[in-house]
């Protein structure tokens, strides 16, 4: 049994291998998935979480990393409400490529959307990338920035609920309040903000 | 599952009753619903009566295997089809219980819990319904929500029947956005269980065509076309069709799957169909992106076979009058591949060609021409891209292909329009600094032309000859590139052969009667056709034979022209014209240093080809006699002179033109036509292209002042001009005097001009001409002419009154040329000019 006052969106996006299923999983489900075939086009996941004693409803859709299901990808990037861009510390071509996966959420995302920069698999002793390279390339182009281990479950509760409590401190801003009395009378009900369409429209 | 209370078959209690309960709600509230959403303020409580969950909870079995309990839920459906104000309370309820099922992972219960909603779904009255979609689509999204694939499949098929209830007045706020996304979702599902990843993308494909039907008939309720829900769509379908591979398959061996085994292939292409089929005028490009974005992205190009199943079923299934935009679109495609590699061109320009054809059925008035404009944009580009490619070479192919498919399926008269229009591209006459590639694109022009021209088929040569065609289509065969003359002989030959002759004529012999001709006496407007323009045609093939770099081939393609005349025009008049231009090419043989000792020979195997057939086809017994009395000297004295045309003949091999009767003589063929009943007065006239007979060169001045006048004559200073750059660009063409190149401009000025102000305003002249047509295009060009062929007239007419009035001041061989030629400008002159 459950409802929820907020309904977000959130999008993960990066390189195929980087741990963006692993991170899902081990959020939605408290698990580290053992060798799943990656994902093709996108797949979904749900996860309601408690916010300031708000119930947060997380619409999680974790997209594949290749090239091919780039058009489907990027049709999930508009009505997204943040955007996780995962990268693998111990792989430097996947941050090499951040750059071109910000140019295609320029492109397709909305430009309030939340912008995370995740680098997963920490626990790893190989690290190619070191923190502050990360950290830097995030403050560079206006996003967070957490690094994260999946297999540990290190950091993963936490970057969804950092995403949660700032997207419910936007929806509370003045834009959403105003919204929210269209659609009071749209619906002529009241001002619970419970289905999809209603956070389709705040972007 | 609490034990269901006594079921009370009472209807619906008067007010008080409910006042009593109320306390009670309020108790069950804080003790199991605490956790209920607060669906607001309103105050409506004491409507809150739990008879409603009573009847709810009744419909469920205490254990989920037996299923819904039948006769309870007779009963609650009878109550909410009483107290239809209460639907929105009974699927809300609905709702939370089955939101808690799911967490508790109660699965049976859930799908109970959905069968009920999809019953009551349908025996709501569609004025009620709406009270009850709103919590029953949340009930269908919980469910799609969950991780348990067979919950995802059950709300499906619920969300599916759904779809097919109409509603009277669709509420406008609800939105589909998530079911798209997740029914998107599913069409991609990795399950690692074959048959579960079946059941679920087949789930998510019909879910898709749910949606589609569902909205599809009103944007209001949800635009389906943007492109945030066919980007998902689309690619979705395509994803699932591509891996059956069916479409690979022989096209006779496809069997077409049992109808009750449903296979998502087969499902995402019917779906596919019904989208295509639904999009209007404004929604097709919105499909249509992202079918070739997916192509792109899957690297679906080559091979093509799947494009190209595609591609049909797309052409099939829209709407008629829309179809161009598919080609239109493949072809903007095709644009923005410039930069592809050949082979992805290629393919995409023979998915083109192959789907082309049905969307010509279809297209009217300037879609035809802005797709033909198009590929002729494709083509030019190819050739700025390289001109040595074998793939740019086979992309050009493809293109000219689809090219060919289209105009076949066009009437006539939009192809003769076509060629026209393609003619109005090539750039003619050759620049000064031609290029190999400007050569390309010439030629491959002309092999679009002959594509197209090809699957023309001729009625009347003055409706597949206007003059605006063939004008300039007779000047180009004398273009400086052998391979391009070599293409206007084609177009010429499949558009004058009307009874499949032509593979017969394509080789030179003189064995006529064994070809089988298929002969037809033609028509008045033929006879009228060949009057008029046969001079300036049988000019062209005459000039064009003088040209050195002509190879066999150019050759024996003019024996085909010539012979196909022969053959398809079929007149007294005809004849004698032919016989003419055979003994100027005879002349042309023995005279004409400059040509090879294999052009001389070619020459001589053409007039004699022809000669012989003029006698089979016109029926001229006493000609033929002298025609197999020359093939028999030739036989014996040389008999390269006879077919066929060879393009090397031994050293130091010429013809021998003193030897006696291997040649064709003019008087002696005057006798004989005579004899056959033919008229030779015209023969014996002073031939255009020399005296006739063999050595007879004094009258070779006259026949260019007469082909002057009138091949290159009719377009005035373009002739001029050509002239000028086929000496600079071309040695091949025959210009031993430029003072006799002469127009009417020309003319006149002799005749009223002294010779020094001439010749500075000549050259002034041609210079500007120069200019002009290495920078205008052929439309501007006519555009200038134009207005100059109808002044040419008036000033004919000026000049012939001045010429009778005053002959006095001429001196005498200029009185000479103009008398001689006046029957042959009125003769022709007021047709060329006809725009
Ligand atoms: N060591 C380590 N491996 C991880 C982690 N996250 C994912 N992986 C592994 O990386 C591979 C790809 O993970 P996956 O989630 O499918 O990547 P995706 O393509 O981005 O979805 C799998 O073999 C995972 O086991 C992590 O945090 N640490
Ligand atoms: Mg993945």
């Amino acid at each position: 049994m459950e409802d929820y006052k907020f309904l977000f969106k959130v999008v993960l996006v990066g390189n195929a291998g980087v741990g963006k299923t692993c991170l899902v999983r081990r959020f939605t489900q408290g698990l580290f998935p053992p060798g799943q075939g990656a994902t093709i086009g996108v797949d979904f996941m749900i996860k309601t979480v408690e916010v300031d004693g708000e119930k947060v409803k997380l619409q999680i859709w974790d997209t594949a990393g290749q090239e091919r299901f780039r058009s489907i990808t990027q049709s999930y990037y508009r009505s997204a409400h943040a955007l996780i861009l995962v990268y693998d510390i111990s792989c430097q071509p996947t941050f090499d490529c951040l750059p071109d996966w910000l140019r295609e959420i320029e492109e397709y995302a909305s430009s309030k959307v939340l912008r995370i920069l995740v680098g997963n698999k920490i626990d790893r002793e190989d690290r190619e990338i070191p923190v502050h390279v990360g950290e830097d390339f995030a403050s560079r182009h206006n996003m967070y920035f957490l690094e994260t281990s999946a297999k540990e479950a290190d950091n993963v509760e936490k970057l969804f609920m950092k995403i949660a409590e700032d997207l419910m401190q936007q929806a509370r801003s003045k834009d959403l309040l105003r919204y929210d009395k269209d659609t009071a009378n749209i619906t002529g009900k009241t001002s619970v903000i419970t289905d999809s369409n209603c956070c389709s429209r705040l972007t | 599952m609490k034990a269901a209370s006594a079921p009370s078959y009472r209807m619906p209690e008067p007010a008080f009753t409910l006042r009593t309960t109320v306390s009670y709600i309020e108790k069950k509230r804080k003790r199991r619903v605490a956790k209920e959403i607060v669906t607001g303020c309103c105050g409506c409580c004491n409507a809150l009566r739990p008879r409603y969950k009573r009847l709810v909870d009744n419909i469920f079995p205490v254990n989920p295997q037996d299923g819904l309990v039948k006769s309870n839920m007779e009963k609650l459906t009878f109550y909410s089809l009483s107290s239809p104000e209460k639907l929105d309370r009974i699927g809300e309820y609905f709702y939370q219980k089955a939101s808690r099922d799911i967490y508790r992972r109660r699965h049976g219960f859930v799908i109970i819990a959905m069968e009920a909603m999809d019953q009551l779904l349908v025996a709501c009255h569609a004025q009620t319904l709406n009270l009850f979609v709103e919590s029953y689509l949340k009930m269908v999204q919980k469910l799609l929500e969950s991780t348990e694939p067979k919950l995802q499949i059950l709300a499906t098929q619920s969300f599916v029947k759904f779809a097919n209830i109409e509603e009277d007045t669709p509420s406008y706020h609800r939105r589909y956005d998530f079911f798209v996304s997740k029914f998107s979702a599913m069409c991609h599902s990795n399950e690692d269980r074959p048959y579960m990843r079946n059941q679920i993308r087949l789930a998510g494909i019909q879910g898709l065509e749910a949606v589609v039907r569902k909205t599809v008939s009103d944007d209001l309720v949800e635009n389906i076309w943007e492109p945030v829900h066919m980007d998902k769509i689309v690619p979705s379908l395509l994803f699932n069709m591509q891996e059956s591979g069916f479409h690979m398959k022989e096209v006779g061996s496809v069997e077409a799957a049992p109808e009750d085994e449903l296979d998502p292939p087969t499902l995402a292409e019917s779906c596919l169909r019904e989208l295509v089929g639904k999009a209007s005028f404004g929604h097709i490009k919105a499909v249509l992106k992202p079918v070739l974005r997916h192509f792109d992205l899957h690297e679906l190009w080559c091979p093509n076979q799947f494009a190209v199943h595609t591609f049909r079923i797309i052409i099939f299934s829209i709407q008629a009058q829309y179809s161009y935009t598919v080609v239109e679109s493949l072809m903007a495609h095709l644009d923005e591949n410039s930069k592809s590699s050949p082979e992805i061109r290629t393919s995409i320009a023979d998915v083109l060609s192959k789907i082309i054809a049905i969307a010509a059925g279809e297209s009217v008035g300037p879609s035809v021409l802005e797709i033909i404009n198009s590929l002729l944009c494709h083509l030019r580009d190819s050739v700025k891209n390289g001109i040595n490619q074998a793939e740019e070479k086979q992309y050009q192919d493809a293109l000219i292909n689809a090219l060919g498919e289209f105009a076949n399926h066009l009437p006539d008269y939009q192809k003769i329009e076509i060629m026209m229009f393609i003619m109005s591209k090539i750039p003619f006459p050759p620049k000064v600094n031609q290029t190999p590639a400007d050569n390309l694109l010439q030629s491959i022009l002309l092999k679009s032309l002959l594509k197209v021209g090809t699957k023309y088929q001729t009625i009347h040569f003055n409706t597949t000859f206007p003059v605006s065609f063939l004008e300039p289509l007779l000047r180009m065969s004398l273009a400086p590139d052998p391979e391009m003359r070599l293409l206007v002989q084609k177009i010429l030959h499949t558009l004058i052969d009307r009874h499949n002759n032509l593979e017969k004529l394509s080789k030179a012999t003189v064995l006529v009667s064994d070809l089988d001709l298929v002969l037809e006496k033609s028509s008045r407007p033929d006879l009228i056709f060949i009057n008029k323009h046969g001079p300036v045609i049988y000019d062209a093939l005459y000039t064009s034979l003088q040209i050195e770099t002509n190879s066999v081939e150019n050759i024996e393609a003019i024996y085909t022209t010539v012979s196909l005349l022969c053959v398809e025009l079929a007149s007294a008049e005809v004849v004698i014209d032919i016989i003419q231009l055979l003994l100027g090419i005879q002349n042309l043989a023995i005279t004409n240093t400059s040509l090879s000792a294999s052009q001389a020979y070619n020459l001589h195997v053409l007039v004699i080809s022809v000669f012989e057939l003029i006698c089979v086809v016109f029926d001229l017994p006493s000609l033929q006699k002298y025609a197999n009395k020359i093939i028999a000297a030739r036989r014996k004295q040389d008999h390269f002179l006879l077919p066929e045309m060879l393009s090397h003949y031994p050293d130091n091999h010429y013809p021998n033109p003193k030897e006696p009767f291997v040649y064709l003589e003019q008087t002696a063929i005057c006798d004989i036509l005579r004899e056959d009943g033919l008229d030779p007065s015209r023969l014996s006239q002073t031939s255009p292209y020399g005296a006739g007979g063999p050595g007879a060169i004094a009258g070779t001045s006259q026949r260019h002042s007469w082909s002057e006048t009138n091949a290159r004559g009719s377009v005035v200073d373009i002739g001029t001009t050509q002239d000028v750059d086929s000496e600079s660009s071309s040695p091949g063409v025959q210009k031993k005097l430029p003072e006799e190149k002469l127009t009417f401009e020309h003319m006149k000025r002799v005749l009223t001009e002294p010779p020094e102000a001439r010749k500075e305003a000549e050259a002034e002249k041609r210079e500007e001409l120069n200019n002009f047509f290495r920078t205008a295009t052929l439309a501007e060009i006519m555009q200038r002419t134009k207005p100059k062929h109808e002044d040419l007239q008036t000033k004919l007419q000026e000049i012939f009154k001045s010429l009778s009035s005053s002959e006095v001041h001429r001196s005498p061989t200029h009185q000479k040329k103009v008398e001689q030629e006046i029957p042959v400008y009125e003769q022709n002159f007021p047709e060329m000019f006809a725009y």
